[in-house]
């Protein structure tokens, strides 16, 4: 598995139990963090109205809320768990089908429907997850793009669903609120819930890469061997982080069946498995705010500077693989190495006595240079790591492969002959 | 209802099942590498075909070696960009790679081919023949004869030529292979050209049962991940002999129980499978 991301910054780990040596904030930082997430808020509130607050910028900014909400689904298993789930889709369409199919059938409310959605994407995923509770990486990945397609079929040819219509003439999304009730009938005025379920999303990844099962995740990811030995079920942490994603992305759905009023088998397209891969990957894994300035960046394009259908597509697509080919950490990596680059060069050319100029020169160019083989060597190491525990999840216990070939195999589920 | 039809019928459409996946299996046995843009590579192969039969007037076996080299250079130039990735054995980024490739594919092909259903034109289509009471066309006799030449073929050469001894030995242990001389990229480059030239020979040969689309890709690539799951994962044998099974079972599940949920029933036996034994049906 590739995380390729040495910088410890962003682990998710408390203040408290932080060891000191990999602390950089400093109190003043401490001090800042708080009032700067109030601008944040306030500010990210207020950017459509500053933006002219037509009806065009409010849906432009109620999709980049709900697709930044599907996305950080995602990006619990992408990042933290480090698994490729191909099948989000199914979770992020299971959401809009449950509230459409509650509104439209049995005209429940937003709260119920809401309720509803939650309870069985995370059946569906609780299942899911089981199922391929031995299967890695790629299996992993075929049986959830599996899952989403066979999710498609069921959508598109049951009655109940609507088949390829979908179903239409979900209504208007009305909450209890203070003097009677807020009827969303605009995107304006869809504006405060998206934005509201956006922010408790951000708070709750914020928990999570905090929490103990967040911290669980990522070490089963970087270190499948130290967690086994520290005496972590790897199996229940990935259920439990798959379980807990879906409806995360089916929050998303849930308020998208309200923002378009139907809903129909489109929300299987891959275009969506393809915005989620891409709004985590782009920024770089692992970022509390990544997915939502993925998506952001994403759903612009896509809203308000469109180049056509098939023109959206091969940007996506062109976009998501030259990411990944050139810049595997996404726009962060490329920040990095820039500024990495310039202090290399402020340190040649101040000259601060010929040794120490050449020691932080050297040192700079080193780790630009080694970002890709330490990617390399990082995730050798892994791929030999998830190897044994494939082996361990097989077998029962921990075997050593032979050699390079039984452990890279290992790690994709493939068996020898 | 007499079961001999659908029993043929699933032969032919095991046959398809089988071609189709042959590139996967032997990029998965031979290489380690996954291609998740095998589904719009076999559009692509299908729809070149098109464009050579109704634009440029080229006979139907003669458009399917032009589609064959066509989508090969399209696999060549993706394997050249992941070169680095195909190195480090990189699956999890080859698959997101190949996934964005794919997407880039489809929508190239969509402003390229147009996005109505279109129809190849093979001269094959319309010659019934018939076998006691079971009625199939001549397309269904070639799918399966490509089918079966492919495997045969596939196999010779991976297990009884120097070539085969290379791309097994490479398998293997790459950096032992290239203790020995051998160059792994080059191995590499061929086994995903292979690949990606038989999934444009499966789109030719198989797309004229219906109609195509460019979004026809998505769909098509679950069926290979059926096959070469349920094979035993790089199995040559084991996906011949599951992607026949697999066809038997679509067309006996479409014509007694519903042809629409044929593949989802599919997928949930892979699901069970899965549950009971994770590498699939091969035993050792």
């Amino acid at each position: 598995m590739t995380v390729i991301d040495a910088d410890t910054r962003d682990q998710p780990m408390p203040p408290g139990r932080r060891p000191g040596a990999l602390s950089r904030s400093s109190a003043a930082m401490r001090w800042l963090r708080a009032p700067l997430w109030l601008v944040l808020l306030v500010v990210g509130y207020l950017l459509p109205t500053l933006l002219g607050g037509s009806n065009r910028i409010f849906s432009t900014f109620v999709l980049i809320a709900i697709y930044a909400v599907m996305t950080y689904g995602l990006d619990l298993v992408l990042s933290y768990l480090g698994e490729v789930s191909l099948g989000h889709t199914l979770f992020w369409a299971a959401g809009g089908y449950v509230t459409a199919l509650v509104a439209v059938k049995l005209g429940w409310g937003p709260g119920l429907a809401l309720v509803a959605s939650l309870v069985v994407t995370t059946a569906l995923a609780f299942v899911l997850g089981v199922a391929t509770i031995r299967t890695r990486e790629f299996v992993f990945s075929l049986v959830t793009y599996g899952a989403a397609f066979i999710g498609l079929t069921i959508a598109a040819n049951s009655a109940l669903l609507g088949g390829s219509d979908g179903l239409v003439g979900i209504p208007v999304l009305t909450l209890p609120a203070l003097g009677g009730e807020y009827a969303a009938r605009t995107n304006a005025d869809l504006w405060p819930v998206a934005f509201a379920l956006l922010v408790l999303v951000i708070i709750l990844i914020g928990r999570f890469r905090r929490s103990r099962l967040g911290a669980t995740a990522l070490m089963t990811q970087m270190n499948p061997d130290l967690a086994i030995t520290l005496g972590v079920d790897i199996r229940r942490v990935r259920v439990l982080v798959f379980a807990l994603s879906a409806p995360v992305t089916a929050l998303a759905g849930w308020l998208y069946a309200y923002q378009r009023s139907y809903i129909s088998p489109d929300l299987f397209s891959p275009f969506f498995l393809l915005f989620m891969l891409t709004a985590v990957i782009l920024p770089g894994r692992r970022l509390l705010l990544g997915p939502l300035v993925g998506s952001a960046i994403l759903t612009t394009q896509s809203e308000l500077f469109s180049f056509g259908g098939n023109g959206d597509k091969m940007f996506l697509g062109g976009l998501l693989a030259v990411v990944l080919l050139l810049s595997p950490d996404g726009l962060v990596g490329v920040w990095r190495w820039i500024v990495r680059a310039i202090r290399g060069r402020r340190a040649r050319g101040t000259g601060l006595g010929g040794r120490a100029g050449g020691a932080t020169t050297s040192g700079a160019d080193g780790g630009t240079g080694s970002s890709v083989p330490q990617g390399a060597t990082a995730s050798r190491q892994a791929g030999a790591g998830s190897g044994s525990t494939g082996a361990a999840a097989g077998g029962g216990k921990p075997r050593r492969g032979p050699g390079v070939g039984e452990r890279v195999a290992g790690s994709m589920g493939v068996r020898r002959r | 209802m007499n079961v001999v039809p659908q029993l043929v019928n699933g032969v032919a459409l095991g046959a398809g099942y089988a071609l189709l996946a042959v590139g996967w299996t032997v990029l998965l046995s031979a290489a380690r590498l996954v291609n998740f843009a095998h589904g719009q590579l076999y559009m692509l192969g299908a729809f070149v075909t098109w464009f050579a039969i109704s634009s440029l007037g080229v006979p139907y076996l003669a458009a399917i070696p032009i589609a064959v080299v066509v989508v090969a250079v399209i696999g060549l130039v993706m394997q050249l960009l992941m070169t680095r990735l195909v190195l480090q054995q990189n699956i999890v980024s080859l698959m997101l790679v190949t996934l964005a490739f794919g997407y880039l594919i489809e929508g190239g092909a969509a402003s390229i081919f147009g996005g109505n259903p279109e129809i190849i034109d093979s001269p094959f289509r319309g010659h019934n023949l018939t076998l006691g009471s079971a009625r199939f066309t001549e397309q269904d006799v070639l799918i399966l004869v490509a089918a079966l030449v492919m495997y045969a073929g596939t196999f010779l050469v991976l297990t009884r030529t120097k070539v085969g001894r290379v791309v097994r030995g490479v398998a293997e242990d790459p950096k032992l292979a290239q203790l020995y001389g051998i160059n792994a990229a080059k191995v590499y480059v061929g086994v995903f050209v292979f690949a990606a030239a038989s999934a444009a020979l499966a789109g030719a040969v198989i797309a004229p049962r219906s109609p195509i689309l460019t979004s026809i890709g998505f769909q098509e690539v679950i069926i290979t991940f059926l096959v070469v799951v349920l094979g035993g994962i790089g199995s040559i044998i084991g996906s011949l002999v599951v992607g026949l099974g697999l066809g038997i079972f679509v067309a006996l599940f479409g014509a007694f129980a519903s042809p629409a949920y044929s593949t989802a029933a599919a997928f949930a036996v892979l699901l069970v499978v899965l549950v009971l034994r994770p590498e699939g049906f091969k035993t050792r």
